[in-house]
């Protein structure tokens, strides 16, 4: 006859706390895995644009953000951003830099990518297609969504690195080159891996493929 | 050697809040006070104190609310009478307000930085010479962006020839800043400190109380010379400032 074994009480509690603890790290995987859940990844079939010709689109891992450009307030800015998607040199660009809930930045060709990452380098790579003057508009007001190229200290070096603000940053009127606003997808933006505290992101997130909507 | 590198990088914490102004300015601890003005200049609040320049060698408090609303208007007054075309040319655009300026622990009224297109103001400067001090800055910032024009040897040459100037503006005890009642080719004390002062205490005495200079130079002709040098240089860059 098999006698049944009492678990003791200190077993009793290193069992529920071993489900807990399977619990939890399940649940934890489960929700960092599942950052897109319920954001809406913008369906470029179900979507209609009156100008077509100035709407980029930029695939990221919870799905597209859409990009109205505005040529008419920054002609050469455009042109330059609308070069470099065409020739798909944003491809695998991270996200480097990225301040919660304020802005993401991305788009250093030589030293962004995420193939080859280099973090001492990281902000300063060219594109290779030459520096820009800056297109100031003092009426372009930089509020939640948008698009403007970034430069260092100076002016007139824009090349090809760009920004998105994910909230008013009056101050940044007339100081940076807009280049136009995200019509959908903000959501998607906020879901960008933070750096936490730190300037730069490591192992960020990067663009899947940026392309005009008529390319696409 | 990367791998420091990277350290230190990643671990470089900032500071959220004042970050967009910090990356345009390089003053941390600052805020909006009022943003749209019809010249297009950008006033700033200290909101904690701060230590900027080489070895932090300047320093400024945070200012008290109370305060700075008094004394906004005149700031504002003064500095309207300035066109966004003027201020864009001599590389003004943010004035930021603090309370107890020091650079190098010697307590100023305001300290002008081209490069970063900004003008550090302490509100709490002696109100006798406020207005003016305000115009004294914007002097050496006119002067750093057209230095040729006022070229400090040229303007020493109206001088007596048995005059110099002082090494450098804290290395000579000539600080007061009162009008003389006898000009003898000087306004005032802080004037014979070194030439670039001298040309901002005559502009600055020109926007605050141009009728007096045009009378004292009616007995000056060193000072004559020097106000009418200011003038025209000043009216190359914009007809309607003086």
């Amino acid at each position: 006859m098999i006698k049944t074994i009492k678990a003791s009480k200190s077993e009793k509690i290193l069992f529920i706390f071993l489900i807990v603890l399977a619990i939890s790290a399940f649940s934890s995987f489960f929700l960092l895995k599942s950052k897109c859940l319920f954001i809406d990844s913008n369906d470029l079939k179900k979507l209609n644009f009156k100008n077509p010709d100035n709407i980029a689109v930029m695939n990221l891992e919870c799905g597209n953000v859409i990009i109205e450009l505005y040529p008419e307030i920054s002609p050469k800015a455009v042109k330059r951003f609308k070069i470099l998607i065409e020739k798909k040199m944003y491809d695998g660009s991270a996200f480097y830099k990225v301040v919660e809930n304020t802005l993401v930045q991305a788009g250093d060709i030589e030293f962004g990518n995420i193939k080859y990452l280099d973090y001492s380098k990281i902000g300063s790579g060219k594109s290779g297609l030459g520096l820009l003057k800056s297109e100031l508009s003092d009426d372009f007001e930089f509020t939640e969504g948008s698009v403007g190229f970034a430069r260092s200290t100076e002016f007139d070096s824009e090349d090809s690195e760009f920004f998105i603000t994910l909230k008013n940053i009056p101050i940044y009127q007339g100081e940076y080159t807009p280049i136009g606003k995200v019509k959908f997808g903000l959501d998607i933006l906020k879901k960008i891996k933070t750096g936490n505290k730190a300037i730069y992101v490591l192992r960020p997130d990067y663009i899947n493929t940026f392309r005009m909507l008529k390319t696409n | 050697m990367k791998i420091i590198i990277l350290f230190i990088l990643i671990f470089q914490f900032s500071h959220v809040n004042a970050d967009e102004i910090y990356n345009l300015i390089k003053i941390p601890n600052l805020e909006i006070y009022k943003l749209k003005n019809e010249n297009n200049i950008r006033y700033l609040n200290t909101k904690g104190n701060f230590k900027i320049g080489v070895d932090d060698n300047i320093t400024c408090n945070k200012t008290n609310q109370e305060n700075l609303n008094t004394k906004f208007p005149t700031i504002e007054r003064n500095i309207k009478r300035y066109n966004s075309k003027f201020l864009k040319k001599i590389n003004l655009k943010y004035v930021v307000f603090c309370e107890g300026l020091f650079i190098s622990n010697i307590n100023t009224g305001g300290i002008p930085n081209n490069k970063n297109r900004t003008l550090i103001l302490d509100i709490n400067f002696n109100e006798k010479y406020f207005e003016r001090m305000i115009h004294h800055e914007i002097f050496h910032m006119i002067q750093n962006s057209y230095e040729d024009d006022f070229n400090d040897q040229k303007f020493s040459l109206f001088n007596n020839s048995d005059f110099e100037y002082a090494e450098c503006s804290t290395c000579s005890d000539r600080l007061n800043l009162d009008l003389y009642e006898n000009t003898n080719g000087f306004l005032t004390e802080y004037s014979k400190s070194i030439p670039s002062e001298d040309m901002a205490e005559i502009f600055s005495f020109l926007m605050v109380n141009k009728n007096l200079i045009e009378e004292k130079i009616k007995n000056d002709s060193i000072l004559n010379n020097k106000v009418n040098f200011i003038k025209l240089n000043i009216s190359k860059i914009d007809e309607n400032i003086l």
